[in-house]
């Protein structure tokens, strides 16, 4: 005798957000990791212990607004959606051009990828120089969490059973003299999970450096950002010294520890995130000049 | 009970909610033309369009398109698109043990009406989540570009 597979599919948030109260239920947005990390044979439908709950198709999951210099990004816009939304950030775009393939991004979704929490998650390292804080809604209400406290480790995030994590908001997003910077090393340009991921953050006022982030992707756990390093470089001037790139550097050395795997090792992981810190200093502290 | 319209077609099914819409299509409707590869989203084998949008069928629960538009490779073929898709794969010799061809000429077919004039870089980003094993893509890549020559006008910008 076949269990029996319980799935909902309301047409309001509101309906979804009261089921959640009642029962414990695995979210699914666009399923693109879902349907993987579940997989079965041929023929045998993926199986997930807990009553699913379809969440993609809700209209209020799907807006993006402009709120004073915030942007709100609704946490079921799909790739595909995003990179024809005119409010979407370029390097933001970019960021999404190198996630999978066209037939993946009309389905894979931001807030997805965030509740996925893979230390290898394409948009992560992106969202953790915008410092993005994440709307999470209950029949409660709502909270507001910076994603690298949402984030806790592999595939484990802060949401509360009866949450939807439905806005992702990227604050300051139009700042003048920011720039933003996003890599990413796989196997494949197209649906390649990633070795590597960086992203870089430079503010400057005239050549003075305001504010600069960083943060490295699937060389740990979880992303990988230090506020303590980037203040060594506060109030510098550009273009950067070799010595303070070298001081940089050598800092992120110490803590970015990665492992062997199927699609990398170790050392040539910790090597590539290292050369793209040190590219992305030298090149887009001189950008700034122009 | 899910309701979805296959193919032009309304159609039911007591699946369950997490079936694949590729074992449902292939299994249930017989429609056969839409192949399994990877099973995991990387190979584009199983493209069909779901409400116009081109996606990968081996990663869609049917619960999840209640409602919705599913077109599969059988269900374009008797367009006049498939037909200058079908006579530019056979001349550009982009066909050869033909697994991945379903799936290849669907992400053409999403591609050149949304972009009627490609340039050889969009056509490779356009196929770019459809692997195929034989051809090394250039006869594939020259196919599509044939296609959008000499259906010219036939690929509306949506």
């Amino acid at each position: 005798m076949e269990e029996t597979i319980i799935a909902y599919r309301f047409d309001r948030l509101e309906e979804t957000l009261s089921q959640l109260n009642k029962a414990n239920c695995a979210i699914v947005a666009g399923g693109t990791d879902v349907m993987v990390m579940h997989k079965s044979r041929r023929g045998v439908p993926p199986k997930i212990t807990k009553p699913i709950i379809f969440i993609d198709h809700l209209l209020e999951l799907k807006q993006v607004n402009q709120n004073g210099n915030d942007l709100h990004i609704g946490a079921c816009c799909t790739y595909s959606e995003l990179l024809r939304d005119p409010l979407i950030p370029m390097p933001l775009k970019k960021a999404i051009k190198t996630i999978a393939a066209p037939a993946i991004r009309n389905r894979g979704t931001l807030g997805g990828n965030i509740c996925n929490a893979s230390p290898a998650g394409d948009t992560l390292p992106l969202l953790y120089v915008y410092n993005a804080k994440l709307l999470l809604r209950s029949v409660n209400g709502d909270r507001i969490v910076p994603i690298c406290e949402f984030i806790q480790g592999v595939r484990r995030v802060q949401r509360e059973p009866n949450e939807i994590l439905t806005e992702i908001i990227l604050p300051s997003v139009l700042e003048e003299g920011a720039h933003v910077v996003f890599e990413k090393v796989g196997n494949r340009n197209a649906d390649a999970i990633a070795k590597v991921g960086f992203a870089g953050y430079i503010r400057t006022k005239g050549a003075v450096i305001e504010d600069v982030r960083f943060a490295f992707g699937a060389v740990g756990p979880t992303m990988i950002r230090s506020n303590e390093i980037e203040k060594k470089l506060l109030g510098k001037t550009i273009p950067v010294t070799d010595m303070d790139i070298a001081k940089v550097v050598a800092a992120f050395d110490k803590i970015i520890k990665p492992i062997d795997d199927q699609r990398s090792t170790a050392i040539y992981r910790k090597t590539v995130a290292l050369n793209l810190l040190r590219y992305f200093l030298t090149n887009s502290t001189h950008i700034q000049h122009i | 009970m899910i309701k979805f319209n296959l193919n032009g077609r309304k159609i039911e099914t007591d699946a369950p909610p997490t079936a694949r819409l590729l074992d449902v299509i292939r299994e249930d409707f017989t429609l056969i033309g839409t192949k399994e590869g990877c099973g995991e989203g990387e190979c584009g084998a199983c493209s069909v369009f779901v409400n116009n949008l081109l996606q990968n069928s081996c990663l869609i629960p049917i619960g999840s398109i209640d409602g919705a538009e599913v077109v599969t490779i059988e269900g374009i073929m008797e367009s006049d698109q498939f037909k200058i898709l079908d006579e530019s794969y056979s001349e550009a010799g982009g066909v050869q043990c033909g697994y991945c061809i379903p799936g290849m000429v669907m992400a053409s077919a999403a591609l050149l009406s949304q972009n009627p004039h490609p340039s050889e870089d969009e056509i490779r980003e356009g196929i770019s989540g459809n692997l195929c094993r034989c051809t090394g893509y250039n006869m594939i890549v020259e196919a599509i570009n044939m296609a959008a020559k000499k259906g010219d006008g036939l690929w509306k910008k949506q």
